[in-house]
C-alpha cells in the first residue's frame, strides 16, 4: 500500500504519496508553483529554479525549489510570499533575459508578474532547462543529447558535436523544447527585443487568483505538466 | 597495437562503468590525450552510453581530447606568479612558438598551457615543461628551454629518419 504523508501547503491540508516532490503534490490539488523545466515522468534537477517555495522549519523558512523537494509529513510549505514572489520575478526576467524569442518564457515570465526586464537581452538560444537532455536520457534511452562543456561554456550538443546517427529520431527535444513556441509576432529583431504585453488579462487574472491553477492559455506554451496530463 | 594497448588499460574493469574517470586517465598517460575512437572503445568495454563518456572526458580539465606535443609547457598565472611577471612568460612563449595558450605547433613539438595555480606560489613563476617544475623563471631562462628542446626535437627527428634509412 502507498504511504501517504499529510503536508500544509499554503495553509491548505494536503496528503500526498511518500517520495513525490512537493511541485507534483501541490499541482495535484490545483495549487499552481509556476515551473518550467518540470516535465511530467521525467527525474527533476531543480534547473529552471522557477517553482522555488519556502519551507517553514521551526519558524524559519529555507527558500527551494519544491521540483527537488520531496514531502515529508508535518510540512509547512508557502508557494506565494512576497519575498518568493519577488525571487521568482527575478529569475523569471533573467531567464527573459538569456531568450527572449520564445513564447513560452516570455508567457511565463508574465505569469510571475514580470513588467519589465532590467538584464541586457542576451539572445541565447537556450536556457539550458536539459528537458530535450532529459527526454533524450530517461524517456527515449537514446544518449544522444547531453550537456557539453562546464561554466558558462556549457551547452547543449551531440556527443563529438557530430554523432547524430546515435539520435532515434523521436522529436521529443524539439517538442519539450520551451524555445519552440515563438513569439506572437515572431522572432525579435536584435535590438528591438521587449517583454510581450499582450498577454497582461492572463496575468490579471493570475494574480487575482494567485496560488490557484487556472488552468491557463500559458500552460500550453510552456507545456505545463497540467496540461501534459 | 594500439588497440591492445587499450585493451590493457580496459582488462579487469569492463562493464564497471565507476571505473570511467579512471580508464580515461590511464589513456591520457599512455596516448598523452583521448581520442573519440579511445572514447567510442571505453563506451562499449565499460557498457556506459558514447555521451556520457564524452560529457566526463570533456568536463574535466585533465583530459585532453586533441593530441599534445612532445612538450608540454605549462606556465602558471596565479596570483604570486602573476605578481612575479608570469605574463612576460606568456608572451615569451607567444612570441617565440607562434601560438596561444591552448594550442599545439604545427610540427607537434610544444603544447602551451597556462594553469591558475600549482600550489608552489614561493617558487612562482613557475613553468612545468613536461612534468618538470622549474622555479624562478625569467623570459631568458624560458627562451633557452624552449630552444633546448626544439634542438632535441630536431636532433631526434633527423635520427629517426637515418636510423630508419
Amino acid at each position: 500500500m502507498q504511504q501517504q504523508v499529510t503536508l500544509t501547503i499554503d495553509g491548505s491540508t494536503i496528503r500526498a504519496a511518500r517520495g513525490t516532490s512537493v511541485l507534483e503534490a501541490a499541482l495535484g490539488y490545483g495549487i499552481c508553483i509556476p515551473h518550467l523545466c518540470h516535465v511530467p515522468g521525467l527525474k527533476d534537477t531543480g534547473a529552471c529554479r522557477l517553482c522555488i517555495v519556502e519551507n517553514v522549519q521551526n519558524g524559519r523558512s529555507r527558500v527551494t525549489t519544491s521540483c527537488t523537494l520531496t514531502v515529508q509529513e508535518g510540512m509547512v510549505i508557502r508557494t506565494n510570499t512576497e519575498n518568493i514572489k519577488r525571487l521568482r520575478r527575478n529569475i523569471a526576467e533573467l531567464i527573459v533575459a538569456e531568450a527572449p524569442n520564445s513564447r513560452a518564457v516570455q508567457d511565463m515570465a508574465v505569469r510571475c508578474g514580470v513588467r519589465e526586464v532590467r538584464y541586457p537581452f542576451r539572445r541565447e538560444n537556450c536556457i539550458q532547462c536539459g528537458r530535450c537532455v532529459r527526454y533524450c536520457t530517461e524517456m527515449w534511452r537514446a544518449n544522444a543529447l547531453g550537456f557539453i562543456g562546464r561554466g558558462k561554456d556549457r551547452k547543449v550538443d551531440f556527443a563529438f558535436g557530430n554523432r547524430r546517427d546515435i539520435c532515434k529520431k523521436c522529436q521529443s527535444c524539439v517538442i519539450y523544447c520551451p524555445m519552440s513556441v515563438t513569439p506572437c509576432g515572431g522572432p525579435m529583431k536584435p535590438g528591438e527585443e521587449k517583454l510581450c504585453g499582450k498577454c497582461e488579462s492572463v496575468e490579471l487574472m493570475a494574480e487575482n487568483a494567485y496560488g490557484a491553477c487556472v488552468h491557463c492559455e500559458l500552460g500550453k506554451g510552456f507545456q505545463c505538466s497540467r496540461h501534459a496530463m | 597495437m594500439a588497440t591492445a594497448n587499450l585493451d590493457s588499460v580496459l582488462e579487469g574493469r569492463r562493464s564497471q562503468p565507476s571505473q570511467l574517470i579512471e580508464v580515461l586517465q590511464d589513456i591520457q598517460d599512455l596516448y598523452g590525450y583521448v581520442s573519440e575512437d579511445a572514447m567510442e572503445q571505453v563506451a562499449g568495454g565499460l557498457g556506459i552510453p558514447l555521451m556520457e563518456v564524452y560529457r566526463v572526458a570533456c568536463f574535466y580539465k585533465a583530459f585532453s581530447l586533441q593530441p599534445r606535443g612532445k612538450n608540454v609547457i605549462t606556465v602558471c598565472t596565479g596570483t604570486a606568479c602573476h605578481v612575479r611577471g608570469s605574463d612576460l612568460l606568456i608572451d615569451q612563449v607567444r612570441g617565440q612558438l607562434q601560438i596561444e595558450p591552448g594550442e599545439t605547433t604545427r610540427d607537434g613539438l610544444f603544447t602551451f598551457e597556462c594553469v591558475n595555480c600549482l600550489g608552489a606560489c614561493a617558487l612562482g613563476p613557475i613553468v612545468v615543461h613536461n612534468d618538470a617544475y622549474n622555479p624562478h623563471v625569467t623570459p631568458g631562462k624560458l627562451r633557452k628551454m624552449i630552444d633546448k628542446a626544439e634542438e632535441e626535437g630536431k636532433k631526434e627527428a633527423a635520427y629517426g629518419k637515418t636510423g630508419k634509412a
